[in-house]
């Protein structure tokens, strides 16, 4: 069996070597962290969560199963903690399953920067603007962009770490972009 | 081709189309401007999600977690380790060695018992018990240990192999259990 590089560090950090899962965290630290603190939207929650998400990985090393990519088995332990805090704390973070509250009503909410002359907006800032809508929209869609944009995973994947039918995945990414694109039309943004 | 539905399009901007749908999709978008339009829509509104703004995690992140994982003993653990590892190393071989059977500590401990009654006598059956099964180890041991030496030329190399291994097995093992003692401290 050919080992992918994640899992020559893997096989490493299983016999001793401390150096291989250093390696193998600050592969992933901003990728987690970045997908964790979109989703909780606390910089000390993130951390706590990033920091339980490793210990978690290391704890569990043993099961995991070479056949399959290490990516998608770490998101996916990832995404458990994400949801388990989100769900422990619905009364400080939207519900997973809110469909009364639509992306329009969150992207009205108080908690959007909202600027005027965007057009004189640069690239950059257009697209800190994009990632604060990102931030603001559903969790159940959210969840979705951040694994596809920021995880940068397939739709299969992502189905198989949120447990989703693939449908129901390219619907809800579908879904997304549209209310981002609208409400960047909407704002005179160029998208 | 008629314009595929909205959604299509988008999947073949993610990559996630195959085959012929893929061609007929790219296809109908160079003859097509209000779907191309759409396209290019969709296709900057990719780029900027596939460039995130970065959130950077704090650089003391990683090191954190590795302390956590890997509590560092303190320094003097691995000497005491070795030391504790060492004395016990040792007094085993050298009572295999000199062969202390004809210790008189159980005889004495029988006679105790003898004049006793109640739990002290089983307390002292039960240590009898346990001495006696150490004291055929060792006898087994030693016996082991002439057979080599008067086996070959090489016994002395095989028990000297044998008595660094034991002892660095000692000192692993000490080690490793005064490590994790110490991690579930923390």
């Amino acid at each position: 069996m050919i080992l992918d590089e994640d899992q020559v560090l893997i096989k490493k950090t299983l016999k001793g070597d401390k150096k291989a899962f250093e390696e193998l965290m600050r592969k992933y630290e901003k990728k987690i962290f970045s997908f964790v603190i979109r989703m909780v939207r606390n910089e000390e929650v993130a951390i706590d969560l990033t920091q339980d998400f490793f210990i978690k990985v290391f704890t569990v090393l043993d099961k995991y199963n070479f056949e399959y990519k290490f990516s998608t088995w770490a998101y996916r332990i990832c995404y458990n903690l994400v949801i388990d805090h989100i769900r422990k704390n619905q009364g400080q973070v939207q519900s997973l399953d809110d469909d009364s509250v639509s992306a329009r009503d969150m992207l009205d909410s108080e908690n959007v920067i909202r600027q005027d002359g965007f057009s004189s907006l640069s690239q950059k800032e257009t697209r800190a603007y994009l990632w604060q809508m990102v931030e603001n929209i559903p969790p159940k869609f959210r969840e979705l962009i951040l694994l596809r944009y920021i995880q940068e995973l397939k739709y299969e994947e992502i189905a198989e770490i949120t447990d989703l039918p693939v449908g129901t995945v390219k619907n809800r990414i579908f879904k997304a972009k549209e209310i981002l694109k609208k409400e960047m039309e909407k704002d005179g943004l160029p998208a | 081709m008629a314009c595929p539905p909205e959604h299509k399009i988008l999947e073949y901007l993610d990559g996630e189309t195959q085959g012929i749908e893929q061609s007929l999709i790219r296809d109908h978008l160079l003859t097509c401007p209000g779907c191309r339009r759409g396209a290019d829509s969709y296709a900057r509104l990719n780029q900027m999600l596939l460039q995130p703004a970065d959130i950077e995690p704090p650089a003391w992140l990683v090191p954190q977690i590795m302390k956590k994982i890997y509590p560092e003993l303190p320094k003097y653990t691995s000497i005491a380790a070795m030391i504790a590892a060492s004395f016990i190393f040792f007094v085993t071989w050298i009572y295999i060695y000199f062969d202390f059977s004809s210790s008189s500590l159980i005889q004495a401990l029988q006679l105790t018992a003898d004049r006793t009654s109640g739990w002290l006598v089983n307390a002292i059956k039960a240590i009898s018990a346990v001495y006696t099964s150490i004291q055929a180890a060792f006898k087994a041991s030693r016996a082991l240990l002439d057979m080599l030496l008067g086996l070959s030329p090489v016994a002395p190399w095989i028990i000297t192999f044998a008595l660094a291994f034991s002892g660095m097995l000692l000192f692993l093992t000490t080690r490793r259990l005064l490590k994790k003692s110490h991690g579930n401290k923390q």
